[in-house]
């Protein structure tokens, strides 16, 4: 086991190292132009551009350019040419929000998901199940910030059932920011509650079937007591698997959606905003620290699949 | 999130119903292919579905059509003081406040017309083209990559798979949405230069390629594992007996076993270039103004919701139903073709 | 109680009425309010107000939105400033921090003016005559956007070439004792005093440092001050104690919170519900008729001195023949862009908006009356006669509010008129910079124009042949016409008013040739929350826009 999680450590910095090169060249690289005009953002005076040039080395070869873009990046001295503010700061105001939102919507689409992949399992091939499976298909094909405008203005604004958006801190007034996150949450995890519900019933419906269920039954559990205690828990470890790679990918990239259109401030919003303004210190920073995020989030959910399933560790 | 393959492992398993009903059917002896067609057939749901996108489709491509003989107008002519008839009563398109009239149900202005006094049922059609085209060539682009790259991986093995599957395990980890954003603000401003070809910004051509490129992973792996399973079997090891080189056996061999699991996943991968391609153009990062696609019509719509959400609620509907026959249709295939399909995602 | 008792009770009952009526009848004097919120505006309160964007800078030196300015212009006085006053009369010049209206030279080459004795900057230190030297250095240092106006000022080039901060600007003479400051010109400039009303003049301690303090402003002079700057959050304005300067209001509200609230729907909706006391920005076009019909109470339209226009370049083909020219003109409709705007554009043929000195109105309009529909055939039949029928046209735009729907009507015309035009957006960062770059060599496009100051020569310079340059150049048209060319040089050489026949003869003479396709400025607007008193306290400043020192509360 001990060998398997240096094995797969080792593997995620590889693969970190690769992603921050990668990034490099999306931004530098890549595109058309001068980079110095290009992260300058605005109205850039021609010293101001000079000054860029030489400060993140662009008048050098591309290794020493993407070492002093790394340094910049991770000794936190990046600063944002459009606001003047230091990136790491910003991005550390918008985290909080961006995790109440990540985690609840999570929270939220898991026990809806277990709730409705269950029913459907056991009500398998009935209309309730077909129905089910037609609801979470609907949930699927909805693009979120399509179904959070539209909840956000007509719940929010003309209904005045919840707020018009934005975001309270928690430590101001837990009730209010809970209040304010309701219609985010719903509308970030009702795209998953369809996804996962249905892994969740396939996975239920393939355990059912298997051979130590019907040992139990002989041995006289009570289908409830299987249902929990030995159905759901095996068919969750897949399930944990996907949420773990889920909740990394909501994180990157749901959530500036979501965040978009209901004002929160979070770090997603930070950076469309930031490609908005053609300002490149953030967005790189962001897309960096989000990418890594889901690299640190696969490694763990490795981890812990190969000690839950010990075939794996043997690959 | 919206811009994730409803595919994994797991979801591959259909109940072992399907298993009870196909040693019911006695279906021995019939192809795969066959059974599987006779499978979808009875899929009453699925197919039913599947007719609907094709009628979607068919519908947008005759979008001249309609705009020539119906609405008289095209997509991006602007209609702003014009004024027209409506259940006998004559009404501004653009009312002087700026508020598009909704749907007349009329010939012109069908829907209803938008900020611009275009009207919005050609938009939604020729839009509808563009995210089509935009979705059916990104997933395309994915498939022919996803094919060549688990190929490689999955009978070359080595080195080549290792360097392959570090690449995919890379791409694996960006944020689909910040990445397609990135990707397309930063080449939207100077456009893409592949060596001698040089592609504008403008371009339609680079929300297909970042889309194409973005999915790549989510169809790659499956691949390679399908391809290393089936590198055991016995007809390849005929094959290779035979002397056939790794080439041959590669592509005649493997590469038709492949295809339940590709057309599978191509369906999907439609559906979810269509939403992708939603949302970066929701973002800005997508397809560009003018040119309208469904995206792009929510995004102008938005900030109109209170007084004209014809605006957003259409062709955000228009997206549901496409994205949704396609989701369906994609199931019912899969059903169909490989009850105990083990498509396993690599971790 | 004997007879003196009694007498001595109603004489101390007599005194005592007397002193109650006295007493109200004060209150009653101090009952009646006045428009620019003078003395008898409700004192004291704090309000909260809401921004769409975080102003560019909140540093004097580089603030150059109108965002920054409504703020700024509380907090930092320059040596003239504008009288509070809404219309033409706020466009009048006042002395600021100076003692009295500059002298300026019989050639036109020399400013002198005394600052005020006893001036504090909002911090309690006194302000010296080198406190402006160092002000203007910053400005040139910092290379604000505003530094071209500056450098009239002799050894204003110098300076910059020489890139020391510290540096001496040769031009400018400053004494500390008697505050006397003398300004060298390189040449005489009508615009120079309007150049030192503006916020970048804005005086500031000479220990200010040389770098971008919008974290942290730097004390002013001013009705307000800076009390807390968290930058794209909030920033709080708070009534600065030491300011004390006639003809400047001292302001009636005491704390004014300003947040950074993106969604202007939601600001919408919390002046509605009182959250949020008023908005910056007018209501987005979506809310305006319900605003408009449930909260007119509380609502105003608001003249400002802008131009909307398309620009052509006239040294390129197709637009280099003046009839293809008038064709476009006669084809806009002024009132299908109205609808771009929501209803918020105000119609006009003219280049110079009203509310400008040197503002005729054109009546008939050269091209069709604004209000009319635009005349499509005829501009077809131009086209065709022309011979440019069928030339592909690049139309460029910016990616800011209603640009894009904009550039797409006017693509559609272009299109409808016989060209075949595509549309480019850029987005609003560069787009300037790149329509100023003569390699771009653009053909048409949308643009507009809000004042900087008030004098003609600020909205002609657009179309000044003199301007003409490779890079940063604002004449996109690339207008260079000799006769234009005299008449906007002696608008230049006068003050505000002191060439208005001159100014309204180019406005006609730019028109007429249809350099430009004017079609009308945009209205802003004035929202409050119920508690604020908007019948007596709610001035538009016609520079500043809305005047925060004139807010007060029912």
């Amino acid at each position: 086991m001990a060998r398997f999680v240096v094995r797969r450590l080792i593997q995620m910095v590889l693969v970190m190292f690769a992603v921050s090169i990668l990034t490099f060249l999306i931004f530098n690289v890549i595109p058309n132009g001068d980079p110095a005009v290009r992260m300058a953002g605005r109205q850039p005076t021609e010293t101001q551009i000079e000054a860029i040039r030489k400060e993140w080395g662009f008048d050098e070869n591309i290794f020493v350019q993407y070492f002093t873009t790394m340094k910049k990046v991770f000794t936190g001295d990046l600063q944002s040419y459009f606001t003047q503010l230091p990136v790491g700061e910003e991005i550390l105001k918008g985290l909080p929000r961006t995790l109440s939102l990540a985690i609840g919507a999570a929270i939220l689409w898991m026990l809806v998901a277990i709730a409705f992949g269950l029913y459907s399992a056991v009500k398998a091939g009935k209309f309730a199940d077909r129905f089910l499976t037609i609801i979470a298909l609907i949930g699927i094909s909805m693009p979120v910030f399509w179904i959070g405008a539209l909840m956000n203005y007509y719940l929010g604004f003309k209904l005045g059932i919840f707020p018009n958006g934005g975001y309270v801190e928690f430590t101001e007034d837990p009730i209010d920011w809970f209040y304010h996150l309701i219609l985010p949450w719903t509308a970030l995890a009702i795209l998953f509650i369809g996804f996962y519900s249905r892994v969740l019933r396939s996975n239920v419906l393939d355990t059912i079937n298997e051979d130590y269920v019907r040992t139990a039954r002989a041995k006289g559990l009570s289908e409830r007591q299987i249902m929990l205690r030995h159905v759901l828990r095996n068919s969750m470890i897949p399930i944990i698997t996907l949420w773990g790679l889920d909740f990394g990918a909501v994180l990157g990239g749901g959530a500036i959606l979501t965040e978009t259109v209901f004002d929160l401030q979070g770090v997603g919003q930070y950076a469309a905003d930031s490609i908005g303004q053609l300002d490149v210190p953030p967005v790189l920073a962001v897309t960096l620290f989000a990418a890594f995020f889901i690299v640190l989030l696969n490694a763990i959910v490795d981890i812990i699949y190969a000690y839950l399933d010990p075939r794996i560790r043997l690959q | 999130m919206a811009t994730e393959p409803a595919t994994t492992d797991e979801a591959f398993r259909a109940p072992a119903a399907f298993e009870e009903e196909a040693r019911r059917e006695g279906v021995h002896g019939v192809g795969p292919w066959r059974l599987g067609v006779r499978r979808l057939r009875r899929n009453r749901v699925a197919l039913f579905f599947g007719f609907l996108f094709v009628l979607l489709v068919l519908v947008c491509v005759a979008a001249p059509i309609w705009s020539k003989q119906v609405a008289h107008t095209g997509p991006n002519e602007n209609h702003l003081t014009d004024r027209i008839v409506v259940d006998g009563e004559e009404k501004d398109v653009v009312a002087l406040d700026g508020v598009p009239i909704g749907p007349t149900w009329q010939g012109e202005f069908f829907l209803g017309a938008d900020k611009n006094g275009r009207d919005v049922m050609v938009r939604l059609l020729y839009g509808g083209r563009n995210s089509l085209v935009i979705g059916i060539t990104a997933a395309l682009m994915t498939t022919v990559l996803s094919i060549i790259l688990g190929l490689l991986a999955g009978f070359l093995r080595g080195r080549t798979d290792t360097a392959i599957r570090g690449l995919l395990d890379v791409m694996w980890s960006f944020p689909v949405v910040i990445l397609g954003v990135a990707l397309g603000v930063a080449l939207a401003l100077g456009g893409l230069q592949l060596g001698p070809i040089n592609i504008s910004g403008d371009s339609l051509l680079i929300t297909i390629f970042v889309i194409g490129l973005v999915y790549i992973p989510y169809m790659a792996r499956p691949v390679r594992g399908q391809v290393l399973s089936l590198r055991e079997k016995e007809f390849v090891e005929a094959a290779r007996a035979q002397g056939a080189s790794p080439l041959r056996v590669m592509f005649g061999e493997v590469l038709p076993n492949l295809a339940s699991t590709v057309l599978v996943f191509f369906t999907l991968l439609i559906a979810n270039a269509i939403l992708l391609e939603a949302a970066l153009s929701f973002l800005g990062a997508g397809v560009r103004p003018p040119n309208p696609s469904w995206g792009t019509m929510i995004d102008e719509g938005v900030d109109r919701i209170a007084t004209a959400p014809h605006l957003t609620i259409v062709p955000g509907l228009m997206l549901v139903i496409t994205v949704l026959s396609l989701n369906v249709f994609g199931d019912g295939v899969r059903d169909a073709l490989d009850p105990r399909a083990k498509v396993r995602l690599e971790h | 109680m004997g007879k003196l008792s009694s007498r001595l009770l109603v004489l101390f009952v007599a005194i005592l009425s007397v002193l109650v009526m006295g007493a109200c009848g004060d209150d009653d004097d101090d009952g009646g309010g006045d428009g620019g919120g003078g003395g008898a505006a409700r004192q004291g309160g704090s309000i909260t107000i809401a921004q769409t964007s975080q102003p560019d800078y909140l540093d004097p030196a580089l603030a150059y939105t109108v965002n920054a300015w409504e703020p700024m212009w509380l907090v930092y006085t320059p040596p003239v400033t504008y009288k509070r006053a809404e219309g033409l009369e706020g466009t009048e010049l006042i002395p600021g921090v100076a003692q009295k209206m500059p002298e300026i030279s019989a050639d036109g080459t020399t400013v002198t003016f005394t600052l005020r004795k006893g001036l504090k900057f909002s911090n309690g230190k006194p302000v010296k005559a080198s406190d402006f030297e160092h002000t203007i250095k910053r400005v040139l240092n910092l290379e604000s956007g505003a530094s071209s106006f500056y450098l009239i000022i002799e050894g204003a080039q110098e300076y910059v070439d020489a890139g020391k901060p510290e540096g001496d600007i040769s031009g400018i003479e400053t004494n500390d004792e008697t505050g006397e400051v003398t300004i060298n010109l390189t040449g005489p400039d009508g615009t120079i005093l309007n150049v030192l009303a503006m916020n970048f003049a804005g005086i500031v301690p000479s220990d200010t440092p040389f770098e971008v303090l919008s974290a942290d402003p730097p004390p002013g002079v001013g009705p307000y001050m800076f009390t807390k700057s968290e930058p794209n959050r909030e920033f709080v304005m708070e009534k600065n104690p030491n300011f004390d300067i006639p003809g400047i209001p001292k302001g009636n509200i005491d704390t004014i919170t300003t947040k950074i609230v993106k969604s202007a729907e939601r600001q919408t909706q919390d002046v509605i519900s009182g959250e949020l006391d008023f908005m910056q920005d007018p209501p987005p076009a979506d809310l305006l008729p319900q605003v408009k019909a449930e909260y007119s109470d509380r609502y105003e339209d608001q003249e400002t001195v802008n131009v909307y226009y398309f620009f052509m370049n006239s040294s390129i083909p197709p637009f280099d023949d003046e009839k293809v020219r008038q064709a476009v003109n006669y084809a806009v409709d002024s009132r299908a862009l109205s609808r771009l705007f929501g209803g918020r554009l105000a119609p006009g043929c003219n280049f110079l908006p009203p509310g400008l000195a040197g503002h005729e109105e054109i009546d008939p309009c050269p091209y069709g009356d604004p209000n009319e529909p635009g005349d499509l055939e005829r501009a077809r039949q131009m086209i065709q006669e022309a011979g440019v029928a069928g030339e592909s046209l690049e139309v460029f735009t910016n990616n800011d509010e209603n640009r894009p729907e904009i550039g797409q009507y006017l693509t559609d015309l272009l299109n409808k008129i016989g060209f075949k035009a595509e549309l480019t957006v850029l987005d609003a960062g560069i787009y300037f910079q790149t329509l100023g770059n003569e390699k771009t060599k653009p053909q048409v496009g949308v643009t507009n124009w809000f004042q900087d100051f008030p004098h003609p020569a600020n909205f002609l310079f657009l179309i000044d042949g003199d301007t003409n340059q490779p890079t940063n150049n604002y004449n996109f048209g690339r207008v260079d016409d000799p006769e234009l060319n005299n008449l906007i040089d002696e608008v230049e050489a006068a003050p505000a008013d002191g060439a208005t026949e001159q100014a309204a003869e180019a406005d006609r003479y730019a028109v007429e040739h249809a350099y430009v396709a004017p079609y009308g400025s945009e209205t802003n607007a004035t929202f409050m929350s119920e508690r604020m008193d908007f019948e007596n306290c709610s001035l538009f400043h016609p520079v500043y826009q809305n005047d925060y020192s004139s807010f007060c509360l029912k």
